[in-house]
């Protein structure tokens, strides 16, 4: 077990209730998929795990640690370990593949060096290797913002990778992408996951992805965890409690 | 969100009281600052000016306070009938739709009022057609207007010597305020500095002294500096570089406040440490638009500097205030010309660079 989320509340200051005494656990080597309509706070689970948003109480035990407490360096060290890719990919505009890629060493470079641009030569050759495996090479003094949609998510996995990550959690990280990008987005990460043995967490909205992808998945609505296993056990009634009565399955290939 | 429409609705009618009376407030205030003016007007301009005129009408505190006491006096009077403007900003004048804004009854009264401050106005300004074509002052005017347009070519060269120290003075000005304006931008950005109690109270004192620090004119921040360093290009530097910073902070900090926040969340993420938050995250996104503004600066530093030159802040301000001073029009006609082509250049260049970095 890496991750062992316990009766996590979390109620934002505008009194709106995101989730509500949700617990699960995350088995290491894993490929978890959160479901969920929007809103039902899927985004808001993944950010609190790795403490872009704060709980409101419970705990989130991470590698034996309760990382809901820490602050500074200590919580810079725990965001380290867990990286994270995003819908909109959120790469740094203007500057290129190799700057972006290199960016997800910020934790372990100083300040002043990486504000000069020094990272050491281990980290330039680790960059090189992350962006080989996503299949960019030659791309790495493009200029981030110039490529495709494939491509950017391919660059921020890559700079996810750069932090050695134990945990990756990847938040919708195809719904602004193609059906067939989206297809090819998700074998890297499966082959992140099998290959590298990196756990995934990933927020998803289609169940035919679901289904392809994940090896387990827990489901939230309004806040509240409804259910927990095997995609595959997913059935009609099920899709039904989950994404509401006139809901209709759409499949994406 | 369901969890937040319920907490909403259970708030709702709480506060709705409350609401109310601060609206009915507000509303009344707006009626009796609209009557009092409308009191005040009629009564000291256009009664005692206008129609007595009067050049000097008597004048002690205890009038403003009857105009004060009638417009509130007429405010209630009139507070629940359509006249009320208050009631129908605030929105608790229930109005026919089908009716056009423009055939109510506080429309008129609008426009009435914008028509009483106008005659007011006119009176004031003491706008008057005779001067204007009187012909001794036409004489004047043309005598002026030929010398302008027969310059002295003989003063080019010193012209031109006063318009590259302007035009230095102004760069100088934008470069020394630059940095100061890129780290104040930061803590005069609200989403940067809302995180706690602290840093909120620090964006609130910083916005204040760049908000003070701007209204105060470059004039007349020039002649403040001429007197503390003495007269020269060296005031208007510093006058027109304090009016630098509070600018370009002010336009420095909205672009932040702009930034998209995928970035900054994304830098957050890899663990990375506040500073290197700001540097990878937010830093990019802001450079051009940055250097955008400050050659826009630069170029509106090198018009003002003309301006503050007129009170001693050197260049060809200065030059112009002297010849002035001497009524050498001729002189006066080339100075115009040089600044007049100084003015377009700058303005060319400095869209074509603005263009160019876009």
């Amino acid at each position: 077990m890496i991750l062992d989320i316990k009766k996590v509340n979390k109620v934002y200051p505008n009194g709106c209730r995101a989730l509500n005494n949700v617990s699960f656990n995350v088995k290491k080597g894993e490929f978890l998929v959160i479901i969920g309509l929007s809103g039902s706070g899927k985004s808001t689970m993944l950010r609190c795990l790795n403490r872009l948003h704060d709980v409101t109480d419970g705990e989130i035990v991470f590698e034996g640690q309760d990382i809901t407490k820490l602050k500074g360096k200590a919580m810079r060290n725990a965001r380290a370990r867990i990286g994270m890719i995003f819908q909109h990919f959120n790469l740094i505009p203007r500057k290129t593949v190799m700057t972006n890629v290199l960016s997800g060493t910020l934790s372990r470079t100083g300040v002043f060096k990486s504000i000069l641009g020094v990272y050491s030569e281990e980290d330039k050759k680790k960059a090189q290797d992350y962006i080989k495996i996503v299949g960019l090479e030659g791309k790495e003094n493009a200029r981030a913002d110039n490529l495709s949609g494939g491509q950017q998510q391919r660059v921020a996995i890559a700079r996810a990778l750069m932090q050695d990550p134990k945990v990756l959690l990847a938040d919708e990280p195809v719904a602004s992408l193609d059906p067939a990008t989206s297809h090819s987005v998700m074998q890297y990460l499966k082959k992140v996951n099998e290959e590298l043995g990196v756990t995934i967490i990933c927020n998803l909205h289609f169940l035919s992805l679901v289904r392809q992808y994940a090896s387990r998945v827990v489901a939230l609505k309004g806040g509240q965890l409804i259910y927990e296993g095997n995609p595959l056990d997913i059935d009609e009634n099920w899709f039904k409690t989950i994404y509401g009565e006139e809901a209709v399955e759409v499949t994406i290939n | 969100m369901s969890a937040s429409s319920e907490a909403s609705n259970l708030n709702a009618p709480k506060d709705f009281s409350g609401i109310l009376v601060k609206k009915h407030l507000i509303a009344f205030f707006i009626d009796t600052l609209l009557w009092s003016y409308t009191a005040l007007v009629s009564w000291k301009v256009i009664y005692e000016k206008v129609i007595l005129g009067l050049r000097y009408p008597k004048f002690d505190w205890s009038q403003p306070q009857t105009a004060l006491l009638v417009g509130a006096l007429i405010a209630l009077v009139l507070y629940f009938t359509s006249a009320s403007l208050g009631r129908a900003i605030t929105g608790l004048l229930k109005r026919d739709e089908s009716k056009p804004v423009m055939r109510e009854t506080y429309t008129f009264l609008v426009l009435f009022v914008v028509f009483l401050t106008f005659v007011a106005g006119i009176r004031i300004s003491q706008v008057s057609v005779t001067e204007f074509l009187s012909e001794s002052g036409l004489h004047g005017a043309k005598r002026i207007f030929t010398a302008l347009i027969n310059p002295n070519w003989g003063i080019i060269e010193d012209a031109t010597f006063a318009a590259i120290e302007t035009i230095y003075m102004a760069f100088i000005a934008t470069i020394v305020a630059l940095p100061m304006a890129f780290v104040l931008a930061f803590f005069a950005a609200r989403n940067l500095m809302s995180g706690s109690r602290l840093t909120m109270a620090i964006y609130t004192t910083v916005r204040f002294v760049l908000n003070v620090s701007r209204s105060i004119e470059p004039l007349v921040w020039a002649i403040i500096f001429s007197v503390w360093v003495g007269i020269g290009p060296f005031a208007g530097m510093l006058a027109l570089c304090l009016h630098s910073v509070s600018s370009l902070s002010k336009l420095y900090s909205e672009q932040i406040e702009n930034v998209s926040n995928g970035p900054i969340e994304a830098m957050m993420a890899t663990g990375a440490h506040p500073v290197q938050v700001i540097w990878f995250g937010v830093v990019p996104q802001i450079v051009l638009p940055y250097l955008s503004f400050t050659i826009y600066r630069w170029d509106i530093n090198v018009r003002m500097a003309t301006v503050i030159g007129l009170v001693g802040g050197g260049g060809i301000g200065t030059m112009l205030m002297q010849y002035q001073g001497l009524a050498k029009w001729n002189e006066v006609g080339m100075l115009v010309i040089v600044i007049a082509v100084i003015v377009w250049l700058m303005d060319w260049l400095s869209s074509r660079i603005r263009e160019a970095i876009k």
